[in-house]
Parts: structure tokens; C-alpha cells; sequence
């Protein structure tokens, strides 16, 4: 058990590097860098730029160094804690990231219990009454939810909001408290806003849970210890809950790793469409300006969550299968 | 007041009593002193200045000097249609937090800007003297300061020719290229405290231009600010302090950042406009109030801005027409397109707001640009045969393009002037303009293209078909329906049009190399210029025309780099542009703009579509002073910044109970 824990511990590191390399080498890749993007949108706008001045600044922020020089200036930097500075912000990339990191949390989390909360009840009654017509019913809608653009969704769902209830568009917040110190009334204009990004985002999550839910319990009821079970006069509830969901209850484990950070990120689109204060749009407003610091530095903080998380989930399910915690050896 | 007089001459009758004569002479006095006192108080209203009750409590405590001491000895007085009101909030939406720059846009507040019919006036300073085209002498306003209470005079000037402008560390490329004329430098002088004078050997006629621009040229810093973070006036070891603390890697870059008067992102910064920024960036919302000391006033002599507070709420771009529609602004024009009209009109009860229609002042909506410099020798050949590019104009069909994508409220022409520039004539817009596929079809055989292969499309003379690709910045669904149209319509010239949309750099890289063969993108960026506007976009100056980027290009760089103009008409639009600039009277200029215009229509270097493309511009019925109809530009106008903002005012009962709703 520890062995199998340090081996996974000690694979994390070559695994970030790897993926620092890459995050770098694909932000480099487009031509020109941030002061060639910032000139011509300069240019585009009408704003005379002087090249001189641009290559001035080019030599200030070291961009005219070399791929590999520039890699591990960053990388560097990143091991000690310094994010770095962000072109676009004019500010060190964690008081960019900053603020935005707390909403993006309370977005991501209540997202994720969103997916748990709806997938788990309709998961288990749809494996429960397999075929019925609750089952298809409750299928088609997560398939529909799947299916459906998330952000066409959004907006749909941001419309019917605006008109139906008065919520202000986009935003997770009433414009009013936008640098408002926290209150009630702050957290519940938060609460009014914060369904409408929760649902779209989560409603693409839900279908595919549910499935697996589903897929898994189903396995498991055929299985012989649920039929000895029941002929030895277990009450159905309790034979329900006790063994197969348990082993059922797999996917939503081990998917932890998987599903923050793509909650994090993944929902950009529908951020940007909403235009949530969250890391998403900024994300991709970096990428675009290939603002490289802010970016990189970003994605390698998701890379270590995903990779953390990973290692987490991995862990949970060691505690919670014994099959994987005595692993090969069961086999043998 | 003015019915006493009258109330009183029953006292002046002669039927009254002998012992009520003094009576009445008293009373006589005293309504010649009255009236004594009316007179001259009508002659010097301007002298009580009032201000804005949200100051009267500083006022009162000693905080702020009283108004009298906070405006110039002369103030700029506004102009204004209806004489407004204190107070209120003006909530309007911006697409990226970088455009705290637009309060500097719709400020306007610029030493020299243009005035509702583009012409300059002077605006922060008091007057201004020029002198054969090549002296300027302004003169500042006395007890003029910045928004923080110091004093706004010729050092500020001063400061930023010698120590900026001229500092190595500062301007390692020297002072601005408006500034030097044929490479040399203004002589910069300061005869007294207000006074500034610049002046060259030869004219420099984008001088006051680039003064009044939307994104202006500041001759002037805030010294008494900046001077804390120059090497020059600063304790050596107090600026090291601060420019490590700031993690900055020099005191010039310290300076930089704290020297951006045009970006607006310091709230430190003191500014000359009528509302300061109070947020310190990163923020999603940036609010800006009232400056205490500006310059302004309204005719009775009450302190500008009548408007207490502006906030910019940071929204990403495709929200923005959303969000209006929901009546969340009070004034909105940017990010607002034509195709949102009805959408918005919708909801105008619901929102409380209006939809006005603004004139764009683009010289066309959507324009076509043949790449005269492109690599491909066949093309380049035909391009700069005058006739495939009349007979490609001839090819389209603007009324249809007017009435299906415009609902037939754009205006059809080629790429030039519009008609609210003094320099409109119609034969300009007209020229080759029509829709006449028989005549383009002619032209097209006379140039010898006459051959087609079995589709119908014709054939260039090495062979291949004439297939033109149209390359776009993918940005605008605009000019992929406009593209659309003509595709039809050029079908019937045997041409064919393919659309490569693409990103804005690598569109703008290809043109500038010569790999593309033709571009969309909009048109005239000044569609409203004056004879005292330089010809500029008319002649080969710059890369940025997509039309001639290698000849611009050989301007720019002064012939290091690009090709010199070899198209004998190219060369005398140059040549025309160069006897503008040498030209000494009005008339003279005027005659030279037609030249060029007749010169740039006929040629039909920009194939044009429509353009005076109405604008949408929604206001909260409780905004006044705002024009219902106008011209919305870039430069010049500054999209709002010449209707002066200042002057804006907000209904106050209809914004209390907006605010309780």
C-alpha cells in the first residue's frame, strides 16, 4: 500500500514536467508572441505603434530569448511559487487569478453536487426499473441535456431567467455588488444567478453519470449474491443499498480526478457566453493574447489539479475497493 | 422680479398726494438699483459659478477649495441645447477591462478638439495662435488644475518635452514622428506660465489633428505626479524602493506603467477629464466620479459635469446587445450592431429606454480591397487594369445588398466621403457604383478575358480560371452575407468569388507580404473630413491600406522597406498629398481634396457597398442632452466625445424611481 502510494507520488513529477513542456510549446506555437498580437490589434484600432518601442519592450520582458532559455526562466520560477507576469493585466498572475479562483470554486462545487445529487436518484431508479417508462423518460432528458449546445442552453436558460424572474443578465451577480464586500443580500443575488450556470454545465455531466450508474447497478443485480440475497428474505431496500451500490458507487469516485478540473475549465464556453467572473473567459482571453505567463502558469495550477486529484481519487477508491487495494496479488 | 418695475408706477402716477413724492422717489432709486443690479449681473453671471451638491459637505469642511477657486479664471463654457441638472449615475457596458481607455474617448477633453461640425476649436486651452501652418502658440487657462488640486500650467508642458519626450531612458526612439516634420525637431518654447509654443521651419499640418484625435497626442504630463518616479527629481533611493515594490525592472518602466494617460488604469493618475477613475484595476467594474476641478461650465455658470458618477461594467462582448435589451444601461452604443436593432427596439417599453439611429461615419460598411501588390504576376496585372476593378464595382448589386441585409437604410455608394462632409459631391459616390452587369461584361471582354471555359467562367490569359479568393478576419457575419450577395452577382461576370475567412494577424501578415489577392474589411476610417483634414488614406501612406500595402509601406519607413508607388496614378495621388501639405489657403486644400476624391473614385481602388449604416444608440428616456441624430466615428468624433458627455443630464425623479424599481 505504501509502496503503490510513493510509486504514484513519484510519477506526478515527471508526468507535470512533461505536461509544462507541452502547455509552453503549444502556447509558443502560434507566430509572433504578445507584443506582436498587442501591435496589431493596435494597428487594427488606428493607434500609430512605434516598432522601436516594440522591440524595446520585447527586450524587457525577454521575449526576444530563445524557446528553451524562455522555458526555463518559467519553469524555474514556477517551482518556486513565482507565477509570473501577466502583458495583458500589467499585474503578477496571482493577483489576476486571484479573485476569480473563489467563484470558480463555488461554481465548481456546486456543479458537481448538482451532477451528484440529479445522477444518483435517476442512476439507480433507472437500473431499479430497468426498461420502465420512467427510464426512458428520464433518458431521453439526459440525453437531451447532452446533446443540446451548452451554450444555446445558456442563453436559452438566461433569456427565460431575465424575463420570467428579473435576473440580470450574465454575471453571478447583480452588477451593484460587484465589489461589494460580502453580505446576505450579496450571497443571494449569487444564489439567483448561480443555477443557471450550475444547470448547463451540469446537465451535459448528469447523462453521462447517470449511464454509468445505471450500466454498473445493472451489472451487479444480475450478479448471484443479489438473487441468494433475496431468496434468503432480504427486504429489497436493503439489498439495494448494501452491496451493489456500493460496488456501483465506483465511477463516482473515481471520476473526482477527472471531473474538477473539467469543470474548471471545461466550462469556459459556457463562462464566456454567461460571462462569469470565473478563471474561464480570462483563461482564454490569455490564450488569445498569448499572454504567456498568465496562461502557462494557469494551466500547469489545472495540470497539478488534475494530476492531485487523480492521485485523491485513486487513493478514495484503494479505501473504499479492496479489489484494488490488494490488486495483483488477489489475482495470483 | 421684472413685474416690479410696473407693480410700482401706480406709486409714480401724478394723482398722487404731494406729501407721497419721496415715497416715490425712494422708490424710484430702489428700482433703478434693482435694475442697476440685474444688468450687471447678467453681464457677469459667469463669475458666480456653482457646483455640484455632492461637494458641499467637503466644501463646507474645508476639504475642497470653494468653487470659484477650483475653475479656471476662464472657463471653457459648454454649449448646450437645454440646461440640465446635478446628479445621478450613468451605467454603461464595456467588452474588456482595457477600456477604462474609452473614458478618455468620450471625455474628449483635449487641448485642441473638434467641435459638433469637425472643425477645431480649442478646448482645454483658452486660445490658440498658428502661424503660417508651422507656429502654434497656445495660451492656457489661468488657475486651471488637475484633479487633484495642482496647478495645470506651462511646466506640466515643459516636463513632458524635456523629460519625457526628449529622455533617453524614457523615449529611447525620440519624441513622437507627428512631431518631427522631414526629421526635424519643434522648437519648444515657454514665453510665460500659459503660455506653449511650437514651431518648425516647415508647415506641419497633422499637428492640431493629432492633438484633437480620438487617441490623442499629450504634449503635457501631470508633472508634479510623474516627477515622484523620474531619476531626475526623484530621491534616488526612494524610487529604488518604489520600483522594486512595484517589481519593476528599471525606473523607466516604473514610469511607464504610472504614465498612461490614454489607457486610464491609475487611479493615482490626476486627469483633466470630467469623471476620475475611484477603481484600482483588475475589476469587473470600474466606477468613475465627478473631478472636482474641471475645466467646464454651462451657460449659467454652474460646474460641468452635470452627471455625479460613471460606471463601466466589464461584459463579455456577445452579452452586451443582451443586456441592453433588458434595459441594464443608461447610455450604450458601443458593441451595439445594426443587425440588434429590432431586438432592442423590442424591447423598449419593457427597458424604459430608447433606440436612437446614429449615422456610421465609415466611408463604406463593408469594402473590397484588390491587392495591387500581390505576389501573383497574373493578378497583379489584372488588378491594376482600371477596368476589371470598374467592372468588379459595376458587379454588384447595392440595392440589393441595401434592402436585404440593411432594410434599405444604408446609404448606396462607392468608398468615399459622406454627405455630411463639406467635401461630398454625389458623382463621387456614384462613380461606377450602379448595377450594370452589360457594361461590366463589356469592359471585362475589352480587357481581353474574353474567353470562357464551359461553366461560363472566364479565363485568365495564363490559363486558369478567374477565381478570386476574398480573404476576411472571420470576424464580422456582416461581411459574409454582403460576400454572399455578390458572389451572385459576379457570377453573372463569369467570375467567381470564394470567401477564406481567417485571423485578423495572419489576414493582415498575408496582405502585408503580397499573398493574398484580394481582402474585405471596412472602408474609409474618416468618412467626415474637411478640407483641414490631410488626404492621408487617399494616397499610398501607410501598410494598414489593404489596397496598396507594399507602396504604403515604402511611405512609412521612409523607403527602407516595400516597394516605391510604380503606378503612374499612385504616384500623383502622392504627389497631390505632398501639395496639400504645402498648401497655403483654404481654397487651394479644397481644390486639392476634390482632385484626390474624383481621382480615388474613378480609379475605384476600394470597391465600396453601402455605407451611412445607421448605428443604434440606446439611452434611458431619463438622459437628456444627448442628440437624436448624429454622426457615430471613430476619429474624428470619438463616438460620443464630441457631443461632449459633459453635458449629458440625468431626469433625477425618473432615475429615483428607476433605482427603486
Amino acid at each position: 500500500m505504501f509502496t503503490y502510494l510513493l510509486r504514484r507520488l513519484i510519477v506526478m513529477v515527471p508526468t507535470l514536467l512533461v505536461i509544462s513542456f507541452l502547455v509552453f510549446a503549444i502556447i509558443q506555437a502560434p507566430p509572433g508572441d504578445y507584443l506582436s498580437t498587442y501591435m496589431a490589434e493596435l494597428q487594427s484600432q488606428g493607434e500609430a505603434v512605434d516598432q522601436a518601442k516594440i522591440d524595446f519592450l520585447r527586450h524587457q520582458y525577454g521575449l526576444d530569448r530563445s524557446f528553451l532559455e524562455q522555458y526555463a526562466v518559467w519553469v524555474g520560477n514556477l517551482v518556486q511559487g513565482d507565477l509570473g507576469y501577466s502583458f495583458e493585466y500589467g499585474l503578477p498572475v496571482n493577483q489576476v487569478v486571484g479573485d476569480r479562483l473563489a467563484l470558480t470554486i463555488v461554481v465548481s462545487v456546486a456543479t458537481i453536487a448538482f451532477i451528484w445529487l440529479v445522477s444518483f436518484p435517476i442512476g439507480i431508479y433507472s437500473a431499479v426499473r430497468q426498461y420502465s417508462v420512467g427510464d426512458y423518460a428520464l433518458t431521453f432528458l439526459g440525453f437531451l441535456g447532452l446533446a443540446t449546445p451548452s451554450f444555446l442552453l445558456a442563453l436559452v436558460l438566461l433569456y427565460f431567467a431575465n424575463v420570467k424572474f428579473g435576473i440580470s443578465i450574465g454575471g453571478l451577480m447583480d452588477p451593484s455588488f460587484a465589489d461589494a464586500p460580502w453580505s446576505w443580500a450579496k450571497a443571494r443575488s449569487v444564489l439567483a444567478h448561480l443555477w443557471v450556470p450550475v444547470i448547463v454545465i451540469g446537465t451535459s455531466g448528469t447523462a453521462g453519470m447517470i449511464r454509468r450508474l445505471r450500466a454498473n447497478l445493472l451489472d451487479e443485480l444480475q450478479k448471484q449474491y443479489v438473487v441468494t440475497g433475496r431468496a434468503k428474505g432480504l427486504s429489497p431496500a436493503k439489498l439495494l443499498w448494501k452491496y451493489p451500490l456500493r460496488m456501483a458507487l465506483n465511477p463516482f469516485i473515481a471520476d473526482i480526478g477527472g471531473l474538477l478540473p473539467e469543470v474548471v475549465s471545461g466550462a469556459v464556453i459556457v463562462s464566456v457566453v454567461l460571462s462569469l467572473p470565473t478563471t474561464g473567459p480570462m483563461l482564454l482571453d490569455a490564450l488569445r493574447s498569448q499572454d504567456m505567463y498568465l496562461a502557462g502558469s494557469f494551466l500547469m495550477f489545472l495540470a497539478l489539479l488534475t494530476v492531485v486529484g487523480m492521485f485523491l481519487s485513486d487513493l478514495a477508491l484503494a479505501v473504499l475497493d479492496p479489489r484494488i487495494r490488494l490488486g495483483a496479488a488477489a489475482t495470483k | 422680479m421684472r413685474s416690479m418695475p410696473i407693480s410700482l408706477i401706480p406709486f409714480c402716477s401724478p394723482t398722487l398726494r404731494p406729501r407721497s413724492r419721496p415715497i416715490a422717489r425712494a422708490s424710484l432709486t430702489f428700482v433703478a438699483a434693482l435694475l442697476a443690479g440685474l444688468i450687471q449681473s447678467g453681464t457677469s453671471s459667469a463669475q458666480s459659478y456653482s457646483d455640484a451638491p455632492m461637494f458641499a459637505d467637503k466644501v463646507a469642511s474645508g476639504d475642497l477649495p470653494p468653487v470659484s477657486q477650483r475653475l479656471p479664471e476662464h472657463p471653457a463654457i459648454a454649449d448646450m441645447s437645454e440646461a440640465g441638472r446635478y446628479g445621478g449615475e450613468l451605467d454603461m457596458l464595456m467588452a474588456s477591462a482595457k477600456d477604462t481607455r474609452m473614458m478618455v474617448v468620450y471625455s474628449y477633453a483635449r487641448l485642441v478638439g473638434y467641435d459638433r461640425d469637425f472643425k477645431i476649436v480649442a478646448d482645454i486651452c483658452e486660445s490658440y495662435d498658428v502661424e503660417d501652418g508651422r507656429i502654434f502658440t497656445f495660451h492656457l487657462r489661468k488657475g486651471m488644475r488637475w484633479s487633484d488640486g495642482k496647478p495645470f500650467d506651462a511646466e506640466d508642458f515643459r516636463y513632458y518635452w524635456e523629460d519625457v519626450a526628449n529622455n533617453h531612458d524614457l523615449s529611447p526612439t525620440g519624441p513622437p514622428s507627428v512631431l518631427m516634420v522631414d526629421g526635424e525637431a519643434p522648437k519648444v518654447e515657454f514665453p510665460d506660465k500659459y503660455t506653449v509654443r511650437y514651431s518648425w521651419s516647415k508647415p506641419n499640418a497633422d499637428f492640431l489633428p493629432a492633438l484633437a484625435g480620438t487617441t490623442p497626442l499629450y504634449i503635457y504630463r501631470p508633472s508634479h505626479y510623474l516627477k515622484k518616479f523620474h531619476a531626475k527629481y526623484a530621491n534616488a533611493d526612494e524610487l529604488a524602493e518604489k520600483v522594486k515594490e512595484a517589481e519593476q525592472p528599471s525606473w523607466a518602466a516604473l514610469h511607464n506603467r504610472r504614465d498612461n494617460m490614454y489607457k486610464n488604469d491609475n487611479p493615482k493618475q490626476p486627469t483633466l477629464d470630467p469623471w476620475m477613475l475611484m477603481t484600482k484595476p483588475p475589476s469587473d467594474r470600474f466606477v468613475f466620479e465627478r473631478n472636482p476641478f474641471y475645466y467646464r461650465v454651462d451657460p449659467r455658470g454652474r460646474q460641468l459635469p452635470y452627471i455625479d458618477r460613471v460606471v463601466f461594467d466589464i461584459v463579455d462582448s456577445k452579452l452586451i446587445p443582451a443586456k441592453v435589451g433588458a434595459g441594464e444601461v443608461t447610455l450604450q452604443a458601443r458593441n451595439l450592431r445594426f443587425d440588434n436593432y429590432t431586438f432592442l427596439k423590442d424591447g423598449e417599453t419593457r427597458g424604459d429606454y430608447r433606440v436612437r439611429l446614429w449615422t456610421s461615419g465609415s466611408g463604406s460598411q463593408v469594402a473590397l480591397y484588390p491587392n495591387l501588390n500581390t505576389n501573383d504576376e497574373v493578378w497583379r496585372k489584372i488588378l491594376r487594369d482600371v477596368r476589371f476593378r470598374r467592372a468588379l464595382s459595376l458587379g454588384i448589386d447595392r440595392h440589393e445588398i441595401n434592402q436585404v441585409i440593411y432594410y434599405g437604410l444604408a446609404h448606396e455608394s462607392g468608398n468615399t466621403v459622406l454627405p455630411q462632409s463639406p467635401l461630398f459631391d454625389a458623382g463621387y459616390a456614384n462613380a461606377w457604383a450602379g448595377f450594370d452587369i452589360d457594361q461590366a461584361n463589356r469592359l471585362l471582354d475589352e480587357m481581353g478575358l474574353d474567353k470562357r471555359d464551359d461553366a461560363g467562367i472566364r479565363l485568365l490569359p495564363d490559363g486558369r480560371t478567374a477565381d478570386i479568393l476574398v480573404e476576411s478576419a472571420g470576424e464580422s457575419t456582416e461581411e459574409s452575407d454582403v460576400l454572399e450577395l455578390i458572389r451572385d452577382s459576379w457570377a453573372q461576370l463569369g467570375i467567381r468569388l470564394y470567401v477564406k475567412p481567417s485571423q485578423r494577424e495572419v489576414f493582415r501578415n498575408r496582405i502585408f507580404a503580397g499573398d493574398s489577392v484580394m481582402a474585405v474589411w471596412t472602408g474609409l476610417d474618416d468618412g467626415i473630413p474637411t478640407a483641414e483634414t490631410a488626404p492621408v488614406e487617399f494616397a499610398p501612406t501607410s501598410q494598414q491600406q489593404l489596397q496598396w500595402p507594399k507602396w504604403g509601406q515604402y511611405r512609412e519607413t521612409m523607403g527602407e522597406s516595400g516597394t516605391a508607388a510604380d503606378m503612374p496614378v499612385a504616384a500623383q495621388l502622392l504627389d497631390l498629398l505632398q501639395q496639400w501639405r504645402d498648401a497655403e489657403t483654404d481654397e487651394t486644400r479644397t481644390a486639392i481634396w476634390q482632385q484626390m476624391l474624383r481621382i480615388y473614385s474613378d480609379q475605384v481602388f476600394v470597391i465600396g457597398t453601402v455605407n451611412s449604416v445607421p448605428q443604434p444608440v440606446v439611452a434611458k428616456d431619463f438622459l437628456h442632452n444627448l442628440p437624436e441624430t448624429a454622426v457615430y466615428n471613430w476619429e474624428p468624433g470619438a463616438q460620443f466625445g464630441v457631443y461632449k458627455p459633459d453635458t449629458f443630464w440625468l431626469d433625477e425623479s425618473a432615475t429615483a424611481t428607476a433605482a427603486t424599481n
